[in-house]
């Protein structure tokens, strides 16, 4: 039982961050029909991006009492800030003059995006794995049967906060309709006035925040970054995204937590070499008995 | 001597010529007995970028042909030595190589059909130690730390699959427990699942065979978030780099080296000056290597020397010189060097080091003998 809650926890701490980017892949797919195989690599440079502040920080002394918390928050918004306009950016550049191209030359492109991302990180960071600072005490706390780190709390609590802003921003701020209603129908959606542009600008903008907050907390919870990072991580949180549904945001966020408990549960009872196999076996059942996910409706085929 | 020295294995290959450069100008500089003088005769076993094994075999037949060369040097790695050895065999040459690991070359049946060409005859040497000994040497090692319970990691690659099962082997022998045994898959990021599974055993300590990168990092950092930062960790020589991941973090991290404490022998100070003051740079990894089984080649060929009335001897009497057993040990900066009938040193030294404040610090040293 013990070992079980450990476990359970491990597994939401890791699904909390697969939900994350499963999220962005799911928002893009929902507006574009694209599925963005860059965003893994946008996880990755907003990983970077908060290492790099918090590495500056601490080197400048900075850390400390007050600073730590301020210091935390400033790689975290800065993590955010700088993938959601990477990922706005390469929205404009790569995908906006594609709209109109059939759906296989955007596919190609994103993944075409996605192996440049990763050369210049590798150029940017080198090659080998970076530690990321141990910024957040982490005492071990026993809740009856269950002894979790703070760390894994706080990991959890960011993830929690910033997907029930996303629900909010999305079912009740204006932008948030736009986007749904560009999701559903582009040429309407344009008829009643709606930028569609702008929407589907924004729609990258907040997929590359999200995946600036999975950065910082991945970052946190596994101690390092590294300039594939995002391809693992990217290919788990896809396979999130389509176990949930792709283009459903609640199937994204169910679809990580249940990912990460796979993950975590595959590698205590059947042993670590086969945690992929676990959750890649997933993919694949998913994908030929319900191809429209957990919580997706069916829809005509598409890419 | 053949060796890698250009494309990726420039550098180590380069500084490892180094090494043989002098030992054997410093042997020169003594005189040789019948005024003889040694000349290295430097081959690249490199296509393409990357060593190969066709090439060295080719390398191998050109200083085979040259009826000066009395013993050869290298190679580098432990494939080309795999395609060089039947030839050095059928010729009958010393070879004496300062970094190929690979168990095969030297032990059991991969050996025997490398030297199926003349199967009584044994011409190939390596001054480094092996993989296994490194895995009994630690197992003994984490007993006299009173680690009696372990957990074994690898990463399921050649080097560190193989070092857990010698140590699982040995230990087992030795009278420890291990509890459990787990691979880990390539490109792991979480390791907490495979930990909190681990904690529930209750080891005294984890043992890891792979590298820092492979893993050995993020395990030992993450073993901190789940509450068993106190644990001690073990492994081999792909390790002592685990502070620059694992940082204040890697404190109660153990790791043994296939070689002696360089301050504990005045020969490889002697060795560390004296290469800087002829390079201008600091010795490769394997520069002492390449230097002792230098030191060893040039040793029996002088002795060959003496006992051919000051002539040049021929191959087979310069094998016949090479140390064996416990006479004639040529002292050399790795310490003392002769060889067991497999042609592996016979008194390997395997050191254990402690990680302390981020800094490693020397423990222990084992002399293994056969």
């Amino acid at each position: 039982m013990h070992e079980f809650l450990a476990q359970l926890a491990n597994g939401v701490e890791l699904g909390a961050i697969y939900a994350l980017i499963a999220l962005g892949y799911t928002l893009v797919y929902g507006i574009l029909e694209l599925i963005n195989f860059a965003h893994g690599d946008v996880y990755t440079f907003g990983s970077f991006v908060a290492l790099g502040i918090l590495v500056g920080l601490r080197a400048a002394g900075a850390l400390h009492g007050a600073g730590l918390i301020l210091g935390i928050a400033a790689a975290l918004i800065a993590a955010i800030l700088a993938s959601a306009l990477l990922n706005a950016g390469i929205e404009r550049l790569a995908y906006r003059r594609l709209r109109k191209a059939p759906r296989l030359a955007p596919l190609i492109t994103a993944i075409g995006v996605s192996f440049m991302l990763e050369n210049l990180i590798e150029l940017w960071q080198g090659s080998a794995p970076v530690p990321f600072p141990n910024v957040i005490p982490n005492p071990q706390l026993q809740i009856g049967a269950l002894e979790v780190g703070v760390q894994q709390i706080v990991v959890v609590a960011l993830a929690i906060v910033t997907m029930i802003a996303l629900h909010f921003f999305v079912q009740r701020s204006k932008l948030g309709k736009a986007m749904r209603a560009v999701a559903q129908d582009r040429d309407a959606a344009s008829l009643v006035g709606i930028n569609v542009d702008r929407t589907i600008a924004m729609t990258f903008l907040i997929a590359g925040a999200l995946a600036g907050v999975a950065g910082f907390v991945g970052g946190v919870s596994f101690g390092s970054a590294w300039f594939l990072n995002g391809f693992g991580a990217g290919l788990r949180a896809f396979t999130a995204a389509v176990l949930g549904g792709i283009g459903n945001i609640a199937g994204a966020m169910l679809g990580g937590f249940l990912i990460g408990m796979l993950e975590s549960f595959s590698t205590w009872l059947i042993g670590g070499q086969w945690s992929n196999v676990a959750v890649f076996s997933v993919l694949i059942l998913v994908l030929v008995f319900r191809p429209s996910g957990l919580l997706g409706e069916t829809l005509p085929e598409k890419v | 001597m053949d060796l890698p020295l250009s494309g990726a294995d420039a550098s180590v290959g380069t500084s490892t010529l180094d090494g043989i450069k002098l030992a054997v100008a410093r042997a020169n500089a003594k005189g040789v007995p019948g005024g003889f003088t040694f000349a290295v005769q430097a081959l690249d076993d490199t296509q393409q970028g990357v060593h190969n094994p066709q090439q060295g075999a080719s390398n191998v037949r050109t200083l085979i042909a040259d009826d000066s060369v009395l013993a050869i040097i290298g190679p580098y790695n432990s494939n080309v030595a795999a395609a060089e050895i039947p030839i050095t065999n059928q010729a009958g040459i010393v070879q004496i190589s300062p970094s190929a690991v690979s168990d095969g070359l030297t032990l059991g049946k991969d050996a025997a059909m490398l030297r199926r060409a003349n199967p009584g005859v044994n011409t190939f040497f390596r001054v480094c130690t092996t993989d296994s000994r490194q895995g009994s040497a630690a197992a003994r090692f984490a007993l006299d730390l009173k680690l009696k319970r372990a957990y074994i990691v690898d990463d399921n690659e050649t080097y560190g699959l193989d070092l857990a099962n010698v140590f699982a082997r040995d230990f087992t022998k030795l009278g420890g427990t291990v509890l459990g045994r787990d691979h880990i898959a390539p490109d792991t990021q979480d390791f907490k699942a495979l930990l909190l599974k681990i904690k529930g055993y209750k080891p005294d300590f984890i043992f890891f065979g792979g590298t820092t990168s492979t893993g050995g990092g993020l395990l030992r950092r993450q073993m901190f978030d789940v509450g068993m930062g106190k644990l001690a960790f073990m492994g081999g020589d792909g390790i002592p780099d685990i502070a620059e991941v694992a940082k204040k973090r890697a404190d109660g991290t153990y790791y043994t080296v296939a070689a002696p404490n360089a301050d504990l022998l005045p020969a490889a100070k002697r060795f560390v000056a004296a290469y800087k003051a002829k390079f201008g740079s600091d010795v490769g990894p394997y520069s002492a290597n390449a230097y002792a089984a230098t030191e060893v080649a040039i040793s029996a060929i002088e002795r060959a020397i003496e006992a051919n009335g000051n002539k040049m001897p021929t191959r087979a009497e310069v094998l016949a010189k090479i140390p064996r057993g416990a006479k004639n040990e040529v002292l050399t900066p790795i310490g003392p060097i002769s060889f067991d009938t497999n042609g592996d040193v016979r008194k390997p030294v395997i050191s254990l080091y402690a990680i302390r404040n981020g800094r490693s610090s020397f423990i222990e040293q084992l002399n293994l003998s056969e």
